[in-house]
Order: structure tokens, then sequence, then C-alpha cells
């Protein structure tokens, strides 16, 4: 049934759109706007806009150690998930660049509604040494593989203040 | 947390027996334009009331029994209503009794048995109500791919491409080229859990996607998010599903065949980028296998080829199965169990879930499928298999209407332990209920004396797990 197929005599033929009659099936349209914080992350990804690679590590120590792969947490965890602590921020954009690989890939080829990323678009999950946790994100102009090393790239020019600052490329030799 | 003390790790205890006594649902669909969400739910309950062989004389005498109630609906946005519990009690003609809404993602029908078995065994309740619902059709399908994907970390995952299969899919990607040497064969395993399930769902009337499709056929359908095609996938669904669960004394006053319920949950973080690696908390069976805990050894030790649990397990279903097996004295899950209902939300997951179940060691859940054990027949060699897994269809054939999901397995294991299922899926009635007719190639898919069961329910990519144990009074193991 068409859009706008149906008028009522009491009803402007805007206010309701009637998809199906029997049963009474009306479109609800809504298009809300949330108002997001980042909070306590706020340093990364302001981080992101300058070109900076930011994790955090607990400086506690009477903290036991967070894991056999490393200190720090990327994506950055404001407390301590062991202690519950503060966290410490740490530029690591130059541990990335040495050291980043893809621990998986994947391409995706249908995305969501609201999706900003250009399609199809790879998908990977980046492990850098040091930090004990495995970030989710984008590689570009390339054709991923596990192992492959590789380096941030940051969208400083005209940043979206979201995860889609970062991206990677293969490392320069 | 990394490091378990043993209180951590502490055997499950019910306080008294919990039994389930009834089960009933809607049929699964993924437009259900003809229903109101609460007529779906009404429906569900008149089956749990008036199918079951309870000696009640109709639903008011029923509900004359009833003192609490639990309600599973994960995602208010997809059915665009807050506080769903308040309005489905109020259907059910419920109130003044206490009810509570439950919402754990994927898990959340698990959630809501785990709730409503705590209430039973605390001695809270003598008699509960655990209902599940989800209605995914008020937007198209690539909203609802959104919807879900803020199931993730929404500063962290869902900006990358607002889809829930793509987080999945970088899980089957390291499993396939680590465990799976890029194997073309483990691409075929994963095919054929997709065949098998589609293929369940022919017998089974409820059910939203039955089909009778090839490995090519699977092979060749589009791809979502590579290695995940659109038949690695579950559906999105409208439905509801319930289940009675009652202490000993209510569950023989109300029926001659109840079946003892436990059930057990374990958790993970929900970004897939925070697992540290760790451990392995073993299994009884894994315990007692020094072959096993040397290939362990080989696979996460010094030398580590793969992190644990990594990209390739889920912690959340390991620890449920960990403490499930620990409460109930299972040993060997293959060895003690007759028939399982796992959460095949992709078929990869499906193959980590055996690994974490201890169906088979990590790095060795292909062979599950592929040795016919995970079959009711082997279509290869006609024989039995040991532990058929999801008769009903799963969550790729039969619905995932989320918060009935982890409910519905109950419902279908209940029914198979009770040999009953001939009841619920045969009879032509059933069929001509959903205006669908009874397939030519139908089949008797009731398990021969099945006694024990199991089911999983999971959430997110592995944020929340739920292990249900069924078992007929007389297989009770832990007397």
């Amino acid at each position: 049934m068409s859009k706008h197929a149906y008028t009522f005599d009491n009803l402007h033929p805007d206010a309701t759109v009637v998809r199906s009659l029997d049963p009474l099936v009306v479109e609800k349209p809504r298009a809300p706007v949330h108002v997001h914080t980042y909070g306590g992350e706020t340093p990364f990804f302001m981080g992101l806009s300058k070109g900076i690679l930011l994790a955090t590590k607990c400086e506690n120590p009477k903290c036991d150690p967070s894991g056999k792969e490393g200190y720090f947490h990327l994506p950055p965890r404001v407390d301590c998930p062991d202690c519950m602590e503060k966290m410490v921020w740490e530029d690591i954009t130059d541990l990335a660049r040495r050291t980043a690989r893809i621990h998986t890939h994947i391409t995706v080829e249908h995305p969501g509604a609201f999706n900003r990323v250009p399609m199809p678009c790879e998908l990977i999950s980046v492990e850098i040494e040091g930090v004990a946790t495995i970030l989710m994100s984008q590689l570009k102009g390339a054709k991923p593989e596990i192992g492959m090393e590789i380096e941030p790239v940051f969208n400083t020019r005209s940043p979206t203040f979201t995860i889609l600052d970062l991206s990677w490329k293969p490392r320069r030799k | 947390m990394i490091k378990f003390t043993q209180r951590n790790l502490a055997a499950p205890k019910q306080m008294r027996p919990v039994y389930v006594v009834a089960a009933g649902q809607s049929d699964f669909k993924k437009r259900y334009p003809e229903k109101k969400t609460e007529e779906l739910c009404v429906e569900a309950f008149r089956m749990l009331a008036l199918e079951n062989n309870l000696k009640v004389d109709g639903v008011q005498e029923l509900k004359g029994y009833i003192h609490s109630a639990f309600y599973g609906h994960f995602a208010d946005h997809f059915g665009d209503q807050l506080l769903g519990e308040a309005l489905i009690h109020d259907r059910l003609g419920l109130d003044p009794m206490g009810n509570v809404g439950v919402k754990t993602g994927g898990a959340t029908g698990g959630s809501t048995l785990w709730m409503a078995a705590n209430a039973v065994a605390s001695g809270y309740s003598d008699c509960v109500l655990a209902m599940g619902w989800e209605r995914m059709d008020e937007v198209d399908t690539w909203t609802g791919n959104h919807y879900i994907a803020t199931a993730a970390d929404k500063d962290w995952e869902t900006e990358l491409g607002h889809i829930y299969t793509g987080y999945y899919a970088l899980m089957a990607q390291r499993y396939w080229k680590t465990f799976g040497k890029s194997s073309p064969a483990f691409r075929r395993t994963m095919s054929k859990i997709s065949v098998k399930n589609h293929g369940y769902a022919c017998s089974n009337p409820f059910a939203q996607a039955p089909a009778r499709i090839t490995v090519e056929d699977v092979e060749k359908s589009p791809v979502v998010a590579d290695p995940l095609r659109f038949f690695d996938c579950c559906l999105m669904s409208v439905g509801s599903s319930a289940v009675l669960l009652c202490d000993e004394k209510t569950a023989y006053e109300l029926s001659d065949d109840p079946v003892r319920f436990y059930i057990a949950a374990g958790s993970h973080t929900l970004r897939t980028a925070d697992r540290r690696h760790m451990e392995i908390p073993l299994l009884p069976h894994e315990h007692d296998n020094a072959e096993v805990r040397k290939q362990y050894a080989e696979l996460y030790g010094d030398e580590k080829v793969e992190r644990y649990p990594g990209f390739t397990g889920f912690l959340a279903a390991r620890m449920a199965a960990y403490y499930a097996y620990a409460m109930t004295g299972i040993h060997d899950p293959c060895e003690d169990l007759d028939l399982v209902e796992l959460h095949d939300a992709f078929t990869i997951s499906d193959i980590q879930t055996y690994e974490d179940i201890g169906l088979r060691p990590y790095g060795s859940g292909p062979d599950y499928i592929e040795s016919g054990d995970g079959y009711l027949v082997d279509p290869r060699t006609g024989k039995r298999g040991r532990l058929p897994s999801n008769l009903s269809g799963g969550l790729i054939g039969c619905m995932h209407a989320v918060g009935a999901t982890g409910i519905m397995q109950v419902a279908e294991l209940l029914w198979q332990l009770q040999g009953r299922w001939d009841y619920f899926h045969a009879r032509d009635e059933m069929w001509q209920r959903y205006s669908k007719a009874k397939p030519a190639d139908f089949e008797d898919l009731q398990v021969p004396e099945a006694k024990r069961g199991l089911a999983i329910s999971h959430a997110g990519v592995g944020s929340h797990v739920t292990c249900s144990i069924l078992m007929r009074p007389e297989a009770v193991i832990r007397k």
C-alpha cells in the first residue's frame, strides 16, 4: 500500500500513514536526537582529533597485575576493572606505530541503519605489545590479513569525535 | 576478573528441588501483524495451562497456584514499549502477585528462568510463571540490525558498521584461520549446521524458517559480514513462550510427570576487546583427561597459539556449564545428556559453544558435527547421533524472539523428556492451528528414552550465558 494512499475526513493526511486496514497497521514515525557524553573517556576522543592514541593503565602498587598480555587498556578504562582505583592516561601512539598487528578481521558488506562508514568496510581487531586488550577498529587502503603490521591513521582535519576518527593502514617499512 | 577464588567458583545450590511442570508458546514469524504481543503471550499461557496434562480444571484454577511471575523481553526499542511486563501481567490477569522484568540481551530467556528458578529454590514461591517474548517487526531489517548493534558498546563498537553480525564475524575469522587452518572443510561444517537446523525446523509447526537447503545453498547465500553469510545467521522473530516452575510438592499436585530443573549463569565482558588472556577453567571430564590438558597447554601455553578465551571461546558459556555441571553432577556432557538446545545465533558461535560446554575440547568443535554426534540421525551414515542438538530448529531454523528464545528451548526439552514431542509437533491439528500444511517429508524427532537435556541461552558476543539442565526425576545424578 503506497504512502498516503488513505485519507480520513477528520485527519490531516500527513498525520497517520496507514499500512493496512485489516489488521489495522499504522506508522509511528520518530526522529529523536540523543545528547551523549564521553565523560571520563573524553581524553581519548579528543586525543584522536589531535593525532594521539591514548590508553590507560593502573598504577596502584597493590593491584594484582591485569592479565598476562600487558598492562595498558585500550579501549581505555577510567577506573581499574580489578582494584577500582583511577587509571592513568598514557600516550601510546609510538608504541602502536611500532608494534600494532591485526588479530582478526572481516569485511562488512551490509551495515545496519545509521551507519557512517563507507562500505564495504574492513573491520579489524588490533593487538599492540604491552596492551592487555584487543581494540576493534577499521583498516583503510589495503586487504587485511591476520598478523599484518599496521600503524594508526587519525582524522585530524575534520574530526567526527567518534571512534571513526581512528583507522589503520599497513605499516611503512 | 582474571583470578578466581574457591568462593567465586563454588557449586551453586538450590535450597530445595525445582521442577518444570508445563510449557507453552506461540508460533514464530518474522512479521506478525495479525496479533498484538499481548495476544501472543496469552496464547502461550493458554497452551501452558490447557495442553500439559495438568491436574487442574482450566486456566483459572491454574492461576490459583501462581505466586510470582518473571518476564523476559529484551529490546524495549524494538517493541516501542517500556514496562511491557506490567502490560502482559495485566493481560494474564495475574495482578496483584509480584512480577519483574528481566533483560540480558540474547540470554534474556535464560536469565528469566534463572530468576524464576531461584524464587522457587529459595522458598519464596511454590509456583512461578516464567514467560518471554519479543516483537521485532515494527522496524525494517536494517533498522533492526542497528537496534541489535546498540547492544554492543555504542562508543567503541556500534559506530563500526552498526551490524552485530560483524562483531561475530571477527571471531569466526579468527577461529577459522587459527583452529580451522583456513580450511574449506571448516566452512563446510558451518554450512552443515545451517542445513541441519533449517531441516529440523521443517518438522516444527512453531518454526519460522523451515527449509530443505544444501551446503551449496548456504555457501552461495549473500555475505552479511565475511565469512558469515545469510544462512549462517539466526532469525529476527515475533513470538512468546512460557514455562511453569514449582517446588516438589506443588509439581506433583499439578502433574504426574514433572521434570527436575537446574540452571546456572556465567558472564564475560561486553566488548570482545576487553577479554584478557587467562587460564581455562576445566570441566570435570577435562580434569581427568591428560590428553586434553596437553592439547590445551599447546594451544594456550607459553608458545601461545591462541589467547584464552580470546576470540575463539566464550568464557561466559564455559562458566555457565562449569557451574551447572558442578550443581547437577554431570561429568561428561556427551555421556550424561540425551539432547541439547544450543544458542545458534550464528553457525560459528554454535561451534564455539560445543567447546565451551565440553562437547568437544577447545579447537575440536567441528568434530561434534562431523562425527554425526550432533544429529538425531546422521544423514551420511543413517546412524543415531549420540547427542542431537537443536531439534527445534534452534535460532537459525525456529526463531530468535529474543526474550522468548531461552524459554522456548526449555519448553522443547520438557516435551522431549515427557515423551510428548509428538503431541506438540506431529498432530495435524497443531499445523492447522498455525495455518500450515504438515510437510510430506515430516520427520519424527522424538529422542527415544530421553532423560536429560541441556539448553544454552547466550547474550551479546558472550556477555551473559545461562545453562539449563532438565532431568527426569528417576535420572537425577546428584541425589
